[in-house]
This record gives structure tokens, C-alpha cells and sequence, in this order.
């Protein structure tokens, strides 16, 4: 045990201190998930609730294909995004491959299944009467939608959640599309690979990591609350 | 589009021609994901059953733990497992560092958390009648175990096929420890950063290709499930 305690105590110092890397890498890092679930909130939301309210044919089909987008694994959308962007590709016009603008992309592209789906997952969980009353007192579309997302709001909330877990974590995506490099398009935990395997940096790892899982438990804390509540939530509809 | 579609003719045949090295990869992936559930099961849904049905002091902490290690960066689990395995770490005796079976150990790890929370959800949604009927009737401990898991399989299922999902996808972790061994302890996913690092695009298409199929599989295995179950929503990813 000596070695990993040696190893902890170098780490400790090093958030901090060094060149100030580890809270820089956290700041790109939070800044990366939160924009890029911004914008997958912003198309996947109102996306999930046309999926979950819609009675449109194929509504299953493509709910199916939304559930499905969740289990696609993350280092396909990296290839296939890189390829998109590289000089020769589709988009090289945009020269942005291998930079944080392409990851910003990527994972913008993985946090979309994450809003879609539990969005969808979070309308359809709703009492049926619910909705069905509300139409036929005459709502509008738009009505309707907002009268959804207000009673799936912690299940939306859930979502929005977990889209940005998935991002703070990922790392496949991140180190194909912005091909890991250092002090340019690092986030926590592609840096924490770099660190382990090319550097064999050890404390520097480590400083990071634990700055990774500090972000997580403030998340995943997030999530609990919300779970309980829901518990609640659901207890009481069924006493009553 | 002249690249794209270049490099995805040549990926196509690499797989219509059984590359070895794609070949290779394959069967170690298809390994990984079959010892590794596998241990996961063996310990994770006995755990699980334990947790779920358990009445002892603690067991909504060890719940909350259970759901909260699916939540962890596979990145932090990979550098710990690594700083372990270290030579001078505590476990460096067993020399699993750029080993297949330090591939294996670290997915079991990474599975684990899937098989124990989804078995302890599967079992905790069972009718609360049920288990307590039995335990009136005399049912001892055994015997009630097997009569939740036999109740509750639909959701243990799901459990194991996320966890063989996870194996499939996961890079991070199995990088670190693996060290992506080119040829040697390399999964599909491994496999597509080293491609895309070494700019093998076809390469890392053809993976893309074969890792979709293969979820693709697990998915239709898991949209079964699901009709078995009826009305148990079964959905890959985060079970928030």
C-alpha cells in the first residue's frame, strides 16, 4: 500500500499547484459538457416530447431507433465524425479536425441519444389520463408539450443529467476526433490517459482523476435527489 | 465524398475477406466480453439478490453505492487498477500490466457494477407481496433467492446483456491496463483509437462496422427481452 499512498500524496498538491494544468483541464472540461449538452437539450428535448405526445405513424420505430442511439459506442461516433472532418472529407472545409471545436461536435452528437430518449422515456412514463384529459379540453399542441415537460420535468432533469456525466467521462470520441493533444483539445479524462500512458505521470494522473470525481459526485449527488424525489412522486400517485 | 467513400469500400472488404488482424480483434473482443460478463454475473448477481432481498442494516447504502459505481469514469478504474498492478503496487507481483488477463480483470471490474445494481432494481420492482407470502410460508433463505431470481430474470437479463454491452464499447480502461497491444490484447474499440492515432481510417471503419453489428445483436436480444417482460422498460445506458 506504501506506493499508492506515495503516489496520493504527490497527487494532492498538484490540483492546485504544478502549472495550474489540472484546474485548467477542468474548466475546458466542464465548459465542453455543459455546452454540448446545452445543445443536445435544445434539439433533444423538444425532440423526445414530439416522440413521447406524437401520435404519428412510425412513433415506435423511431423511439426504438432513439433507445438504440444510446447503446452505439462512443469510439464509432469518433471515427466516423473524424472522417467527416478531415481535409478530404465531407466537412474538411471546415479545418477543424483535431481540434476542440471537433470534439465539441462529438460529444454533442453523444449527449443527443441521452436527451432524446429519456425525454421520450420520461413523457411516456406520465399517467395517460393526463394528457388525454388535457386534449379533450381542447389544448393546442404547444400547450400540451408544456403541460408534459412540466410533469416529466424531473425525468427530463434526469436526463439532462446524464448526458452530462456521459460527457465529463467520455474519452474514446474525445481522443479520436481531437487526437489528445496536450494543452490544446484535453479534457479530464482523455488527459488522465495520456498521463498514465504516454507519460507514465503517475501523481499527475491522479491530480486529475480526482478532480474528474469530484464533478461526478457533485452529479451523481444531483441524481440521487432526483431519484428519491421521484420515488416519492410515484408513491403518492399510487396511494392516491 | 470521394474518401469517405474510398476508405469505407476498403473497410467493407476488409471484412468480406476475414482480415487476420480484424479477425484477431474480434475474437479477443468477443473473449473479453464473454469472461468478463461471465465473472460479473457469478458475483455480481448473487450480490445483487443479497442486497435486494436482504433485510440487514445498511442495504439501502450499499443500493445507492451499487447504482452510483455505474456512474464511475472507466478512465478512474483503469489508473487504479494500473497503479495496482504496478510492479512496486500491491498486487505488482502479478505482473497483469499489457496482459490479456489484465484486460479481462478490468472489464470484470467495470461490468460488476451492471450485473449488482440492475439485479437489485430487477429484484426490489418484484410485487412486495410475493417475497413476503414466501417468507410467511416458511420459505429459508435459498429458497427465496431462487424464487426472485426465477421472478425477477427478465431484469437480471438485462443486467448481464449491459454488462456484455459495456465490454464492447469501453476503451478507456482497458487501454490503460492493456496497454493496446497492437495484434495482442486489443479489443474493437482499443483497436479504433490505435487505427485512427495511426491513420488506418479504413481500418477503423471496418471496426465501426463490426462493433455496430454487433451491438445491433445485442440490442434485438434485448427488444426480446423486453416483449417477454411485457411492459418492463428495458433500455442500454445509464439506468438513472
Amino acid at each position: 500500500m506504501g506506493f499508492l499512498w506515495h503516489q496520493l500524496r504527490e497527487a494532492v498538491p498538484l490540483i492546485w499547484g504544478g502549472q495550474g494544468d489540472v484546474m485548467r483541464l477542468g474548466w475546458v472540461t466542464l465548459r465542453l459538457a455543459f455546452v454540448a449538452t446545452a445543445i443536445a437539450s435544445v434539439i433533444g428535448i423538444p425532440l423526445g416530447c414530439a416522440i413521447g405526445l406524437g401520435r404519428f405513424r412510425g412513433r415506435r420505430v423511431v423511439h426504438a431507433v432513439a433507445n438504440a442511439s444510446l447503446a452505439v459506442p462512443s469510439v464509432v461516433v469518433g471515427v466516423v465524425v473524424l472522417i467527416l472532418l478531415l481535409p478530404q472529407g465531407p466537412l474538411g472545409g471546415l479545418r477543424i479536425e483535431f481540434t476542440l471545436k471537433g470534439v465539441y461536435i462529438a460529444q454533442t452528437l453523444l449527449a443527443l441519444p441521452y436527451t432524446v430518449a429519456l425525454t421520450a422515456a420520461a413523457v411516456n412514463a406520465l399517467p395517460p389520463g393526463l394528457l388525454e384529459q388535457a386534449r379533450a379540453l381542447g389544448a393546442r399542441r404547444g400547450q400540451l408539450a408544456r403541460l408534459a415537460l412540466r410533469e416529466a420535468r424531473i425525468g427530463v432533469m434526469a436526463a439532462v443529467i446524464a448526458a452530462l456525466g456521459t460527457a465529463l467521462s467520455e474519452v474514446g470520441a474525445v481522443v479520436i476526433v481531437g487526437g489528445n493533444i496536450q494543452n490544446h483539445d484535453q479534457t479530464l479524462a482523455s488527459a488522465v490517459l495520456q498521463q498514465t500512458t504516454d507519460y507514465t505521470d503517475y501523481p499527475e494522473a491522479l491530480a486529475i482523476t480526482i478532480v474528474l470525481l469530484v464533478l461526478i459526485g457533485v452529479l451523481m449527488a444531483a441524481l440521487t435527489v432526483l431519484g428519491q424525489r421521484n420515488d416519492t412522486l410515484r408513491l403518492r400517485l399510487r396511494t392516491r | 465524398m470521394t474518401l469517405l467513400w474510398n476508405e469505407l469500400r476498403t473497410a467493407v472488404s476488409l471484412i468480406a475477406h476475414g482480415d487476420p488482424y480484424l479477425t484477431q480483434v474480434i475474437g479477443f473482443t468477443l473473449q473479453v466480453a464473454a469472461i468478463s460478463t461471465a465473472v460479473a454475473s457469478a458475483i455480481g448477481v448473487p450480490l445483487g439478490l443479497v442486497i435486494g432481498l436482504g433485510r440487514f442494516r445498511g442495504r439501502e447504502a450499499l443500493r445507492i453505492l451499487a447504482n452510483a459505481s455505474m456512474g464511475l469514469p472507466p478512465v478512474v478504474v483503469g489508473l487504479v487498477l494500473f497503479l495496482v498492478f504496478v510492479p512496486a503496487g500491491p498486487l505488482g507481483s502479478l505482473h497483469l500490466n499489457a496482459t490479456r488477463t489484465g484486460v479481462f480483470v478490468v472489464q470484470s471490474v467495470l461490468a460488476l457494477p451492471y450485473t449488482v445494481a440492475l439485479t437489485i432494481a430487477a429484484v426490489r420492482a418484484l410485487p412486495g407481496g410475493l417475497s413476503e407470502q414466501a417468507r410467511m410460508l416458511g420459505a429459508g433463505r435459498a429458497q427465496l433467492a431462487t424464487l426472485a431470481l426465477r421472478e425477477a430474470r427478465v431484469g437480471v437479463m438485462a443486467g448481464v446483456i449491459a454488462a456484455l454491452a459495456t465490454a464492447l464499447s469501453e476503451v478507456a480502461a482497458i487501454v490503460i491496463v492493456g496497454g493496446n497491444v497492437y495484434g495482442y490484447d486489443q479489443t474493437l474499440a482499443s483497436a479504433s483509437l490505435f487505427a485512427t492515432n495511426a491513420a488506418m481510417y479504413a481500418e477503423a471503419l471496418a471496426i465501426g462496422i463490426v462493433l455496430l453489428a454487433l451491438i445491433l445483436l445485442l440490442i434485438g436480444g434485448l427488444s426480446l427481452l423486453g416483449q417477454f417482460g411485457g411492459g418492463i422498460r428495458l433500455r442500454l445506458g445509464p439506468s438513472s
